[in-house]
């Protein structure tokens, strides 16, 4: 993806769009390192990170520092352990046609596991022809012979429920009454007040929020979700009227969350199915690295430093990935 | 006749006085009415916010046309001091709006368009910083308040770099590193990558904020100019910010898959 890009010094979002952000932090993040102007910061290199297995987090008590209203204070840039959303279901393995022949991939069992953890098999519980669907689109992502077969992604839509979990890392800020959510592609406002969903009419691709704290594990019911972000590059997906219980179960020293979502759609699928994110935090002591981490440490004197984020913007930089304009066809 | 011109010049004197303690009153009322305030004692400004202006029309003074409601403009002194060469862009601009203007194709709108564009815009505000989520493409603005500035090789953004700094109950808004593909409006008012907005964002009252901002750009316009608009809390019951990502409707009708579809 990266290198689909050349690598200047003067870049402007417009030529670049998000690849651009990701080489300019990546730029920014060398300069930074040749400079020696900064610390070392512990870093974890950089790319998209391989965990191949992540611990297990149950609901409980939270014992963390909390928010001056009262929620486990869990605000800060995060982003996913396994894998981006090349593959939904063998995250490891990358997105459909990207592997040559001559470099097979080794047994699954040394691969990160589904995101599927219920059914146990780990396969999205797809009535037959939406399966069928699925194989369709996996047969013609790397050469894309029509619309439906484009990644929406790729044309800088919004990442939606679940994938903007796997896309690149983000942000959660939490305000009185709100947990907001900035990803790379979209922003999803949570709503932390009993206040009504939007009518069923209104049809969103990160859908409406509402939800609430149990101890560490913040619960969320998402409805209004339009269902066209797909859930990877490897085509899975939900219809309009499918229905997403949420739960963002958090680690009680605040540095790892597992995002777990159970997907319920009788149109769609032969059962409900949950799917399972894991998350680590990242903070002023890691070194951006132009994927997990976005964002730029900017020094203060005689005070401890600070994290800008950068805009996000892509449809107007003409800049979606994987070789697809935004504005082209295929 | 002396007694009678006598009482109504009471008459007059006493209402005048009436409407002037009335005046005083209210604006003692305004000020030490209660506006929100953080933990640490600045203005809140979170919430979610829209002109009633009809600014994004024309920020200049016009009559009524068939694609813009008349206006007295929103221009300090009425007119967009621009140069001459910029002058002749801003006709050309005007005369092919309807195909012209970024936000046909839902482009992020810049500043300060994206504060008066009519669509709402929520604040989500903590000490350190303002998240400014705007309906119209749900782009998002930040302001950083942690006493940081501009930096030195920042990219050309289109909401720009936006450092802010209070100066009493004022939020001082200073951004740069502008892109040069927004217009101010839809009458093809614009400006180059040199822009520099300075606003000021006050409290009227706890539902009211006085926006005002000083736009610069040394390669469009002569001198600096000022506008104004006035923001309202959006107070209707469970009225919430719906995304709008309207660039997507281009392409939205080929997901998801449809089970009838070959």
């Amino acid at each position: 993806m990266i290198g689909h890009y050349s690598m200047r010094q003067k870049v402007t979002t417009r030529q670049t769009g998000i690849c651009g952000l990701i080489v300019t932090t990546i730029l920014l993040a060398a300069s930074a390192s040749a400079q020696d102007a900064t610390p070392a910061r512990q870093g974890n290199g950089g790319g998209v990170p391989r965990e191949k297995s992540y611990p297990k987090l149950v609901s409980g008590k939270w014992t963390g520092p909390r928010t001056a209203d009262g929620q486990p204070d869990i605000s800060g840039h995060w982003s996913n352990t396994i894998s981006n959303h090349s593959n939904f279901t063998d995250p490891g393995a990358g997105a459909p046609g990207d592997r040559p022949a001559n470099r097979p991939l080794g047994p699954r069992s040394e691969r990160a596991p589904s995101r599927v953890t219920d059914p146990a098999d780990g396969q999205v519980p797809f009535q037959p022809w939406a399966a069928d669907k699925v194989k369709e689109f996996q047969a013609h992502f790397a050469n894309p012979t029509r619309d439906d077969y484009i990644e929406p992604l790729a044309r800088c839509a919004p990442a939606g429920v679940p994938k903007s979990f796997y896309w690149h890392g983000y942000e959660v800020a939490q305000y009185p009454g709100y947990v907001v959510l900035f990803f790379s592609s979209g922003t999803r406002i949570i709503h932390l007040d009993n206040t009504p969903h939007l009518p069923a009419s209104i049809s969103l691709w990160n859908g409406d929020s509402r939800g609430h704290w149990e101890g560490n594990t913040l619960v969320v019911d998402v409805t209004n979700v339009n269902g066209k972000a797909l859930f990877g590059r490897t085509g899975e997906f939900a219809g309009p009227n499918a229905h997403y219980a949420e739960r963002y179960i958090f680690q009680n020293d605040g540095k790892r969350f597992n995002y777990e979502v159970t997907i319920t759609d009788p149109e769609v699928y032969t059962r409900p199915f949950t799917v399972t994110v894991p998350a680590r935090k990242y903070t002023v002591a890691d070194q951006p690295d132009g994927w997990n981490f976005e964002t730029r440490v900017v020094e203060r004197p005689g005070k401890s430093p600070v994290l800008d984020r950068d805009e996000r913007i892509c449809t107007e930089n003409n800049g979606g990935f994987g070789g697809v304009s935004v504005v082209g066809k295929y | 006749m002396n007694i009678h011109s006598s009482r109504a010049g009471t008459k007059i004197v006493c209402t005048a006085g009436v409407l002037l303690a009335s005046l005083l009153l209210s604006s003692v009322a305004v000020a030490v009415e209660k506006i929100p305030r953080l933990s640490n004692g600045k203005p809140d400004f979170s919430g979610i916010w829209q002109t009633t202006s009809v600014a994004d029309f024309d920020l200049e003074p016009h009559s009524g046309r068939k694609d813009a409601p008349p206006s007295a403009g929103i221009v300090e002194g009425g007119v967009i001091p621009y140069l001459p060469k910029a002058l002749e862009q801003k006709k050309k601009n005007f005369a092919e709006r309807d195909k012209l203007d970024p936000r046909l194709k839902c482009f992020t709108l810049g500043v300060p368009r994206s504060v008066y564009y009519p669509e709402a815009f929520q604040i989500f505000q903590r000490p350190d910083d303002l998240r400014i989520v705007h309906e119209f493409g749900h782009s998002v603005r930040t302001v950083y308040t942690n006493g940081t500035w501009h930096p030195e090789d920042s990219q050309d953004l289109w909401l720009g770099d936006s450092r802010g700094k209070w100066e009493g109950d004022t939020l001082v808004v200073d951004s740069t590193n502008f892109i040069d593909e927004t217009w101010f409006d839809r009458a093809g008012n614009f400006h180059s990558d040199a822009l520099h907005v300075i606003e000021r964002w006050t409290y009227l009252d706890a539902n009211t904020i006085d926006y005002k901002a000083t736009i610069e750009d040394k390669q469009v316009f002569s001198r600096p100019w000022n506008i104004e608009v006035i923001l309202y809390r959006h107070r209707e019951k469970n009225f919430q910010l719906i995304e709008n990502y309207c660039f997507t409707a281009d392409y939205d009708e080929f997901y998801p898959p449809k089970k009838d579809a070959k």
